[in-house]
């Protein structure tokens, strides 16, 4: 890995994911940092990054490295965990039971994958699928229910759902560019999980796989 | 460039950038104004804008309190001086006071600026010498205001219709 990628890329790329992540733009302008629980969360989502090999600690910091060296894989993985925190911050309902059920779900999925323990591109392709599948539920599905309705029927279905639900499905609708940074933060955060200095698929690892395929298909 | 200068100018880079985001998250800038004179005010080159000002003293000293707001928030875009401050608090002070009642939400918002203007002030000590008001200090204000919004006794005195805005 060159230099100015872990010097700078890097930080810049996770810096940039807090910060996007954190505006929440409605009748007044928001950032909002991530939560101690989504701390944990982030610390778990590196954990799961690390195991999968898809970021490899020892290429950032160890004792053959310079000061300034172990300085810079530090920052990378600093960002690398308020980054994580706040891309499943801008992830999950803003109240609600849907905050709680996100908050469990997201719990649960980071605990299974860290004892599925999957490999780099396993892990990256998991990840783009929940964190798309969370946008979609978030943005598209629970704004959509909540969004202020225009015509007399969307007014009435709404008033129904908020009834039936006792309001706890209702969430507060951002301006349509909080969706629009949100998914930019979402992408760059994968982006710089790709850039991440990662080990190379051992042959032990490969050969396990491939036994365990010609086994599945016999 | 060689890689340690690499490793340094990105350090340095990254912390600027950190520092300028940690920055954000505390003071929450609602506007472009707030955001460009917040930043430029930690680098100490941040100034109001005098002739914005100097209309809004105008519209102050003619009773006009609206239009004075108005003006000294043009002044101070960035909510970061302490004198434009203070004036807007006695704007809210001298729009909200009266002889038999004062104007609790304007007094409130007064409070509020007051507060904004002490924060801002070195060491939180603000004196403006301005020699047609009747408050000078921060301290003044601010007790000013309070007791406005308190509830008392002397408050139905009749002696208080005979007072004088400050």
């Amino acid at each position: 890995m060159t230099a100015a990628r872990e010097a700078i890329a890097l930080p810049f790329v996770f810096l940039t994911v807090l910060l996007l992540g954190g505006l929440r733009i409605a009748d007044t302008t928001q950032l909002v940092p991530p939560s101690p629980y989504l701390l944990v969360l982030g610390l778990l989502l590196v954990r799961v990054v690390v195991q999968s090999a898809t970021l490899a600690p020892e290429q950032l910091m160890s004792a053959s490295r310079s000061a300034l060296k172990n300085v810079n894989g530090f920052v990378v993985v600093a960002t690398l965990w308020v980054a994580s925190a706040q891309v499943l911050a801008v992830l999950m309902p803003e109240s609600g039971v849907p905050r709680l059920a996100f908050s469990v779900f997201f719990l649960i999925l980071l605990l299974n994958t860290a004892a599925a323990s999957p490999d780099r591109p396993r892990l990256l392709r998991s990840l783009a699928v929940t964190f798309g599948a969370a946008f979609i539920l978030k943005f598209v599905v629970l704004h959509g229910l909540s969004a202020p309705g225009e015509g007399t029927i969307r007014r009435v279905l709404q008033a129904l759902v908020d009834s039936v639900t006792l309001g706890a499905l209702i969430q507060n609708v951002p301006r349509p560019i909080t969706a629009y940074l949100a998914l930019g933060a979402v992408l760059l955060y994968l982006i710089g999980l790709l850039l991440l200095p990662h080990r190379a698929a051992s042959p032990a690892s490969s050969l396990v796989r491939s036994a365990e395929a010609t086994d599945l298909q016999r | 460039m060689g890689e340690t200068t690499t490793r340094a100018l990105g350090l340095m880079l990254v912390v600027a950038y950190a520092t300028v985001i940690g920055w954000l998250f505390a003071r929450q800038p609602q506007t472009i104004g707030q955001l460009t004179g917040g930043l430029t005010s930690v680098v100490g080159a941040y100034n109001i804008d005098d002739q914005a000002f100097t209309d809004a003293l105008r519209f102050f000293r003619n009773d006009q309190f609206v239009e004075a707001r108005l003006a000294f928030e043009r002044a101070d875009p960035a909510v970061r001086d302490a004198r434009t401050q203070f004036y807007i608090a006695y704007s809210y002070y001298r729009q909200g006071w009266g002889r038999l009642y004062h104007d609790d939400r304007l007094y409130a918002e007064g409070l509020k600026a007051i507060d904004r203007a002490m924060a801002l002030a070195p060491a939180g000590r603000l004196v403006v010498d301005d020699p047609t008001l009747g408050i000078h200090t921060g301290e003044e204000m601010k007790a000013e205001l309070e007791a406005g919004q308190r509830r008392e006794l002397s408050d139905f005195n009749p002696m208080r219709v005979f007072r004088a805005r400050k």
